[in-house]
């Protein structure tokens, strides 16, 4: 009886928040789901007709741009997530060491994860400009450069230049999971390991590794979740330029739905990218069960 | 927008449930019977043009107390989201002023009120005869209505350093080849002065500069008949001017050396600190010399239109008379019309000219020559050397509301900025600009 009233009690708790995760998640998510199989185009008459697949196979096999967009969004990902991870660890492991003003530089390494993500772009724009940049101003200062580098103009260096931005916005998350959790390794481990004379890399892959490897799964998963769909960082510093080198398919689906009043066509293309992050998320954890199995 | 036959849409449903819900909790009209309006401005949005619109508005209202005036500025940024979103939940602002094509694109939509009345009115009264350039008005015409009237121009030109160009010995380009010539001349490295500061990166504005050098060349996006020609008949045009123009970056390399992310502020800046020759922009500069860097005025002045491939009849430069439109459903529809009627009148719009210098231009002939402009030498000479050039880039076709994609799109910014990185030949990215403008009048 007490059970069945509790059972009742944390239905009625959670309701409020069920029902505003059906109406601001799953209710968007449906929507897009219909729109996707709807011609939807602000150009075109009749925007509720039922157009099947039209939307799906254009941008797969008709249109490049899909694909070509999905690569550059992986490679944005990955780059960003595996820089921002070394990065992170790096910090946390220099952190958790005894060192005096190690709690200021705690705090001072946190920074730019408060900074708005508006802010962050126009910052690096303002830092990577080729001829008002701080960068580059410093190097000619100093004599290292004669010409700017065109951190955002050139295609070769543009992905580069912004997963720079997004490992500085993306490592403080990191380093301050992995610092708590490498705060939960025993430091008998290490001692033990020291004494029968192991260095500091293997202490690092047998002993610190094995106790942050949990974590790290989870951040990096999270981290990649919020790269894949970021917008702002990107589309603030290049617009997806130049020639079309920075445009991931966050950028597309802006520019198809909103400049290109497609909102079937982005739909579609949003939903794509959906199903490319669940086979990457449910890939990523099934791995991830597997090793635990084994282990 | 063609109507369904039979039966109600899930669309229209929506619409017709928000409708009643709205009706519900309408306060368009209170007791009094004053209606409340609600008006977006995208293009007005700075300190000193918000001020002047305030007491434009206040004018208004103290004019008309049956009507008040709600106004919202709308970041240019998310303009589209923003409108996009309203139409799809039905709030519409009553009126809006924004870009060159939206009126066409929400006409599209089934969102507009037709302006017919308004413009048969400034027929009749004369008003019509004193707009600059019939494109203004006639680049909202689109399946026989008018979607949204003119209210402003804003313009594209080519400002140079006279000093500069004096001491080469060198006197005002008036064509391709003596532009060519004087930028050259005038990149001077040494003292760090660019020949040609222009915009060529991935964004709307940037790729406006283009456009002048296609019609100067014979070219266009559209023919007259409104049909898409950029990479068929126009290609050869809109290719020799895409190379001419990117030349000075690829070949020349008078330019700096990272326009490819360049935005138009980005050229604005490197002028208006005295770092080149020529620059491209808009009219906006004219007010940011004179506010930023007020020792150079003097040493400024904006070259006429040039003279291309085309000849004296392709002297042409773009141009952009930017609408207000009233919301197809607003209860207060007639009041919208009554404040555009009033708001588009000349001499009304004196205090936004004057709190932007050059920014925003007026429609009417007759508010062109004011002492305003004729005691300030920049505006006089963009009166003179570009206000009269000025058209769409649906030249030499009106209204369609595919432009705007294409400009929102930016499908006429990527040729230029994949032929400076070296991504494309120009041919190549013409003719890839033509495949992707295609989609849209299929």
């Amino acid at each position: 009886m007490l059970v069945q009233q509790r059972k009742r009690m944390a239905f009625w708790l959670i309701l409020p928040t069920l029902l505003l995760i059906v109406a601001f998640k799953i209710a968007p998510i449906a929507e897009g789901v219909v729109v996707s199989f709807q011609a939807q185009s602000m150009m075109r008459p009749n925007p509720d007709a039922f157009v099947g697949w039209t939307h799906y196979k254009r941008a797969i096999f008709e249109e490049g741009v899909f694909g070509a967009a999905l690569w550059r969004t992986i490679v944005w990902t990955v780059g960003s997530v595996a820089g921002a991870y070394i990065v992170g660890l790096s910090i946390a492991l220099l952190l958790n060491r005894e060192f005096a003003g190690r709690t200021l530089f705690r705090a001072l390494f946190l920074i730019p994860w408060v900074i708005p993500e508006v802010a962050t772009a126009l910052l690096w724009k303002w830092s990577y400009g080729d001829e008002f940049g701080v960068i580059n101003f410093l190097l000619m200062r100093l004599g290292v450069l004669e010409t700017p580098i065109l951190f955002l103009s050139s295609p070769g260096a543009a992905m580069a230049s912004v997963i720079v931005v997004q490992i500085w916005k993306l490592y403080p998350i990191m380093f301050i999971t992995l610092l708590a959790a490498l705060q939960s390794v025993p430091r008998e481990l290490h001692e033990s390991a020291e004494i029968d004379g192991a260095t500091v890399w293997q202490r690092f892959v047998y002993v610190t590794f094995p106790y942050i490897r949990p974590t790290s799964v989870i951040i990096t998963l999270l981290a990649a979740i919020w790269t894949f769909q970021n917008f702002d960082i990107i589309y603030l510093l290049t617009g997806g330029g130049p020639a079309d080198a920075t445009k991931i398919l966050p950028t597309l689906v802006y520019e198809k739905g909103f400049w290109g009043l497609e909102l079937g066509y982005a739909s579609a293309i949003s939903l794509l990218m959906l199903l490319c992050m669940t086979v990457l998320s449910v890939t990523y954890l099934l791995v991830y069960r597997a090793q635990r199995e084994e282990t | 927008m063609e109507m369904k036959s039979g039966g109600l849409s899930r669309r229209d449903t929506i619409i017709a449930g928000l409708g009643g819900l709205f009706a519900l909790g309408y306060k368009g009209a209170n007791a009094q019977g004053q209606a409340n309006l609600t008006f977006w401005s995208v293009r007005l949005n700075t300190p000193e043009l918000s001020a002047a619109l305030k007491g434009i508005l206040e004018q208004f209202q103290r004019e008309n107390p049956g009507i008040k005036i709600t106004h919202e500025p709308v970041s240019g940024n998310l303009v589209y989201p923003k409108f996009m979103a309203a139409i799809r939940g039905q709030s519409m602002p009553d009126i809006a002023e924004a870009y060159s094509y939206h009126p066409l694109q929400f006409a599209a939509a089934d969102q507009m009120e037709p302006m017919d009345d308004i413009i048969k009115e400034w027929q009749g009264n004369g008003l019509l005869a004193d707009i600059s350039n019939e494109f203004a008005y006639k680049k909202f015409l689109w399946k026989d209505h008018y979607w949204g009237v003119p209210y402003n121009l804003d313009i594209r030109a080519i400002y140079y350093r006279k000093d500069l160009l004096e001491a080469k010995g060198i006197q005002p380009p008036k064509t391709w080849a003596e532009f060519e010539k004087a930028v050259i001349a005038t990149h001077d490295p040494s003292k760090g002065v660019y020949g040609l500061a222009f915009p060529a990166g991935n964004f709307h504005i940037a790729q406006h500069y283009y456009m002048a050098f296609m019609f100067q060349a014979g070219g266009s996006i559209l023919d007259k008949d409104g049909n898409l020609v950029f990479g068929t008949t126009a290609k050869d045009a809109n290719v020799r001017a895409l190379t001419f123009l990117t030349d000075f970056h690829t070949k020349h390399k008078v330019t700096p050396p990272g326009i490819a992310s360049h935005n138009t502020d980005d050229s604005h800046t490197i002028f208006v600190q005295g770092r080149a020759a020529f620059g491209m922009g808009a009219g906006l500069m004219i007010s940011r010399i004179m506010k930023e860097n007020p020792s150079m005025f003097d040493k400024v002045g904006i070259l006429e239109v040039l003279e291309g491939p085309a000849g004296p009849s392709g002297r042409l430069t773009a141009g952009f008379y930017n609408p207000m439109f009233v919301w197809k459903h607003s209860p207060g529809k007639e009041a919208a019309k009554t404040f555009v009627r009033w708001f588009v009148q000349p001499g009304r719009l004196e205090p936004l000219y004057r709190a932007a210098p050059g920014q925003h231009w007026p429609i009417f002939k007759r508010d062109a020559g004011t002492p305003r402009v004729m005691e300030n030498r920049l505006l006089r000479e963009a009166l003179t050397n570009v206000v009269p050039y000025a058209t769409d880039f649906a030249y030499p076709g009106f209204g369609r509301p595919e432009m705007g994609v294409i400009d929102g799109e930016k499908m006429f910014a990527a040729p230029v900025n994949e032929v400076v990185v070296g991504a494309k030949t120009p041919e190549k990215a013409v003719l890839d600009a033509h495949a992707a403008m295609a989609k849209l009048f299929v």
